[in-house]
């Protein structure tokens, strides 16, 4: 930068700075960096001080012995948890339920929040209405909504069931998984359809305009012109959208409490942890639960370049 | 501008319709359910075959949920306006400054977002136990602040790396610090990416029960979710539907209000245009 | 924040002259155009941070109301419950605090509704030694798991001998854990047979009879099911723990230390699956809880119903046209001629270990679960009284028609097993019977034996 007058009224710089160009640039870039600094110090003071003790000691009581009934037994036992859950056939269920109910629910939302993000983003009439409305799902308490899904598959008492000739699938494994599925992908796509919707309305109008005037076709505008400009923003949303599905709780619990097979890892770890007062399991299971999370993660961001914010800016 | 044809009014007022009825269908079976006696509640029908005003009358004439009602628009407002404002510092300087432990930064977020909230409950509990924050505001408080920042630094970093920098190099140019041309130039810009993130996260708040059934013993800071697991029905054994569709129903509304409001902000900062201008 | 920054950078631009103006001039305009929307967003903001303020200080006073104690006068004992609407439990506090004489005010702080977290709302905090609880209502099945932990304290003296007189014996052994007394039971629970006379005449005495009546009522196209509770969940091990004990067996041996099941388990097993198999099986029977049981009676579906006292006064209210052929019998035998031993529900008061005012609390449990409070439990409460000699008390019978089956059927009763890992060990069996139509009589029954004996050692996992 060759106009350091501006530079030097602003900022308070040592005298001697002000005679070479190289120190006023590191000059600069020490301010950055403090600025920068300054500006994450809040929110990592907090992240840090909430959570740093208890994944530590969570790290911890997987390698211990600790039933909270029975404290007098507790002692370190080293992986031994984590060979019980891994040879366990629970662990191995919960797993494969958790990854087909994470793999449906997440392509149904993509698409179905894709087509949401459209209409609200294009429809003509009532768009105030049209967005409030199909934002409830995502606004209602994910507990309520499972007690309507839950109501409506209630033989002889909901509708979802007296539709389907008085079946009742909450209590056969695959049906159920359907109707959990079904629940997940109500209460989510507006989630989608929303970050979606942002990434949507930056795409720039004039580029769709001489994509038309040039003669191409609804389809075409959206596979060349749409998908690739959103391709950032779609990542995103299908990155956190995978990472929550892959902890699906709520839903489960009200629905079937994890009977009948339709359990997920984190319906296993809160029985583990809660009702039977496993420190030591449940806390095994939840570092598990962790790793597969971490390595869909390290999958989106490496495999599929999600835009893991700051690393793709670094020059400047 | 080319008229609205037929075929395109009809085709998008089904789209509308389509998404609205499909958002609708399961509150308005709630909203039926809430109005249903608990003989009425046998019958699958969506209009109650016996009306009732009684469960919305039980509720809300009870302490046991109004005040944990209060709690959630309190808690979800105040941990939601922290997150945002240190998510969007944080963010921001993620985007656009340069300086080292960036992926540290990030990888904390993300470690954070991914680890299972249930194994942190436990440990969380005895902190909040020992330093007296257990069954207060500032203990769900902070906690969903802690929790929420990752989803606020993701979503905003996202943002702002959208915003086109020149202005703010013109800003630079004209002598303001970095400081000023964030709060003057990117700010603005920024602000349909934080609504959307604040929504996010209020959403978050309000719908979390791990933590408020662990956190809170009293309603002095229970929140609405986990005030549903306080009511009872007749008898030990009988699930209160009445009472829980009430109570539902009338979480929603706040959620309503809510979103009506942002709302318009959203389609504000979203046609705006100053972003492409 | 961004208010701040609003007017600091206003002020420098008056401070800087025309270059300064000129570029933020084209920001400052970019805002304008947008209109008054950008104004009323920083005003919004501000009074949301200002009203966020000024809840947060709200919200911290009236938490610190809260928890304020009072410094002098009666000592407050905080007496931890399931959620009770019918009133009776504050009614009973009234009285107890009246009886008091000033020396205790007892403050009812209420539980979640399901079993499952009222005990998880104890535990976290007992385990966290907890000095706030005193009096704990606890489900007949969670004393043994308490007293291991140390989280309650034994009743020994005139306690003790005041909380056995004229209680019922199954009762006390729910709350008896190595020999101690650790828990005084406040009231109990017992599954009795409810049937249609217009239905079934003479109501059946063993379960291969009933489920003969019920295939025959199906034959002849009438409502025909047998309601049970046959979800995965605590009621399905109390129907196998009836069935065991009826069958001759039990769960645990003696000792608690290793499962017995045997020959009386494969009986029980295999009369559960003969009934998921038969037409008389509710086809939700996988699904089905108490609550599901009776209104599925109540809409005129079953011929049969194997449930709690609370059906009769739902069947009274919601169904008057068939609450006059509704009737009740003894639970179905399993042997012929050998009376149903049905599993005993209920809640026992324990006081907790942690508790500042142990001495008063004793006194408070004891006042809260005597004759007068019981009576008022089970005529407003509709929960059955722990005192024998209530079921001979007249002031029931207009509730309690069926006092003396109930009285019966509570002296036959059978415990779950007691053992600190019971909850490891109810998930375990529950798993292997539900969905009932899953049973293979033998080989459920040695998965039970394995997983038991895991539970009992708190190996491995829960499902």
């Amino acid at each position: 930068m060759s106009t350091t007058t501006p530079a030097v009224t602003t900022k308070p710089t040592p005298a001697h700075a002000a005679r070479k160009a190289k120190p006023q640039l590191s000059e600069g870039a020490r301010a950055e960096r403090r600025l920068g600094f300054l500006l994450i110090a809040p929110a990592v003071i907090v992240m840090i001080a909430v959570t740093a003790y208890p994944v530590v000691y969570a790290v911890f009581l997987s390698l211990e012995r600790y039933n909270l009934a029975l404290p007098q037994d507790t002692k370190f036992i080293g992986f031994a948890n984590y060979g019980a859950v891994l040879s366990s056939p629970f662990w191995w269920q919960a797993l494969w339920v958790t990854l087909i109910i994470t793999v449906f629910s997440v392509s149904i939302t993509l698409v179905l929040g894709m087509l949401l993000a459209m209409v609200l983003h294009r429809t003509l009439f009532a768009r105030g209405t049209v967005r409030t409305t199909s934002l409830i799902p995502y606004g209602i308490v994910t507990v309520a909504a499972a007690y309507s899904w839950q109501y409506a598959w209630t033989p002889s008492q909901g509708y979802l069931s007296a539709a389907f000739n008085n079946s009742a699938p909450l209590t056969s494994q695959v049906q159920a998984i359907i109707v959990i599925i079904i629940a997940e992908i109500w209460k989510t796509t507006p989630f989608m359809g929303l970050l979606l919707l942002a990434g949507l309305s930056l795409v720039p109008e004039d580029l769709q305009k001489a994509a038309k005037v040039d003669g191409a076709t609804g389809w075409q505008r959206f596979t060349k012109i749409t998908l690739p400009l959103m391709k950032p923003a779609i990542l995103v949303a299908l990155l956190f959208r995978t990472l929550d599905s892959f902890r699906i709780f709520d839903n489960i619990y009200i629905l079937t409490g994890g009977s009948n097979g339709t359990g997920s890892v984190s319906i296993l770890g809160y029985d583990n942890l809660f009702s039977a007062l496993n420190l030591g399991i449940g806390s095994a299971i939840s570092i598990l639960i962790f790793i597969c999370v971490a390595i869909i993660a390290v999958i989106f961001i490496k495999g599929f370049g999600t835009a893991a914010p700051g690393t793709a800016l670094g020059k400047r | 501008m080319a008229a609205i044809t037929p075929r395109q009014r009809t085709g998008w007022l089904t789209a509308n319709f389509v998404v609205i009825a499909l958002a609708l269908i399961p509150v308005l079976w709630l909203v039926s359910l809430s109005f249903k006696t608990p003989t009425a509640v046998l019958d699958p029908s969506f209009i109650p075959s016996q009306w009732t005003w009684g469960n919305y009358h039980g509720i809300l004439t009870s302490s046991q949920f109004l005040r944990p009602l209060l709690n959630s628009i309190g808690i979800g407002i105040i941990a939601t306006v922290i997150a945002v404002v240190l998510a969007s510092m944080a963010a921001y300087a993620i985007a656009r400054l340069q300086f080292p432990g960036k992926s540290v930064l990030i990888g904390m977020a993300l470690l954070i977002a991914m680890f299972p909230l249930i194994a942190l409950v436990t440990p969380l509990f005895t902190i909040e136990r020992a330093l007296g924050l257990f069954n207060t505001w500032p203990g769900l408080i902070i906690p969903y602040v802690a929790f929420g920042l990752p989803l606020g630094i993701y979503t905003l970093s996202a943002f702002f790396r959208e915003i086109p920098w020149e202005l703010e190099k013109a800003a630079k140019m004209d002598g303001a610090t970095p400081f000023q041309a964030f709060i003057r130039v990117i700010a603005p810009l920024a602000a349909p990416g934080m609504v959307t993130t604040g929504i996010l996260v209020f959403l978050a708040c309000w719908n979390d029960f791990l933590l408020a059934i662990s956190f809170t013993s009293t309603i002095a800071a229970r929140t609405a979710p986990a005030a549903m697991q306080y009511f009872s029905g007749g008898s030990v054994f009988t699930v209160p539907t009445g009472p829980i569709s009430a109570a539902a129903v009338v979480i929603t509304i706040p959620i309503i209000i809510f979103v009506l409001f942002f709302q318009r902000r959203i389609v504000a900062g979203l046609t705006s245009g100053a972003v492409k201008g | 924040m961004i208010e701040h920054g609003g007017d600091t950078s206003a002020a420098s631009r008056g401070a800087r002259g025309a270059p300064v103006q000129s570029h933020t001039h084209r920001a400052r305009h970019a805002r304008h155009a947008r209109g008054p929307g950008r104004r009323r967003r920083r005003g919004s903001l501000w009074r949301l941070l200002a009203g966020a303020a000024g809840i947060t200080l709200a919200g911290s006073a009236l938490a610190a109301c809260g928890t304020s104690s009072a410094a002098t006068g009666p000592v407050t004992l905080n007496y931890y419950l399931y959620p009770d609407t019918s009133g009776a439990t504050q009614t009973a506090i009234n009285n107890c605090d009246a009886q008091s004489h000033g020396a205790y005010k007892i403050s009812y702080q209420q539980l979640p509704q399901a079993s499952d977290g009222q005990r998880q709302q104890m535990v976290r905090r007992l385990a966290a030694h907890d000095n706030s609880m005193d009096i704990l209502g606890l489900d007949v099945t969670w004393e043994a798991e308490f007293a291991q932990a140390g989280w309650i304290v034994p009743w020994t003296g005139t306690y003790k001998a005041q909380a056995e007189a004229g209680t019922l014996k199954p009762a006390l052994q729910t709350a008896t854990w190595k020999g101690q007394l650790v828990a005084v039971p406040d009231n109990t629970n017992t599954q009795l047979l409810w049937y249609r006379s217009d239905l079934v005449p003479t109501p059946p005495t063993t379960w291969a009879q009933m489920i003969a009546d019920a295939e025959q009522l199906a034959k002849e196209g009438k409502p025909h099911y047998i309601e049970i509770q046959g979800a995965q969940y605590e009621g399905a091990t109390v129907w196998f723990n009836t069935m065991v004990a009826s069958a001759g067996g039990s769960i645990l041996n003696a000792s608690a230390t290793a499962p017995s099941l045997g020959a009386p388990a494969v009986k029980a097993l295999s009369i559960m699956k003969q009934l998921a198999d038969s037409t008389a099986a509710d086809p939700s029977l996988s699904v089905q809880m108490e609550n599901q049981n009776r209104l599925q009676m109540e809409a005129g579906n079953a011929a049969f119903q194997l449930n709690y006292p609370f059906v009769y006064p739902g069947m009274k209210a919601d169904n008057p046209k068939l609450f006059k052929v509704f009737k009740w019998a003894l639970y179905p035998q399993v042997i012929p001629g050998v009376p149903a031993k049905v599993t005993i529900g209920g809640i026992d008061l324990a006081v907790s270990a942690y508790s500042q005012h142990q001495n008063l609390a004793f006194q408070a449990a004891l006042c809260l679960r005597d004759a007068q409070n019981q009576l008022i439990g089970a005529t407003v409460g509709g929960v059955p009284p722990t005192i024998a000699s209530l079921y001979n008390n007249p002031a029931l019978f207009p509730d309690y028609p069926m006092h003396a089956d109930i009285l019966t059927s509570l002296e036959n009763a059978s415990v779950r097993p007691q053992t600190p890992v019971y909850q490891v060990t109810s998930i375990d069996i529950s798993h292997l019977i539900s969905p009932a139509s899953g049973i293979s009589p033998t080989g459920t029954e040695q998965s039970m034996v394995g997983r038991i004996n895991n539970a009992l050692q708190s190996k491995g996992l829960v499902p």
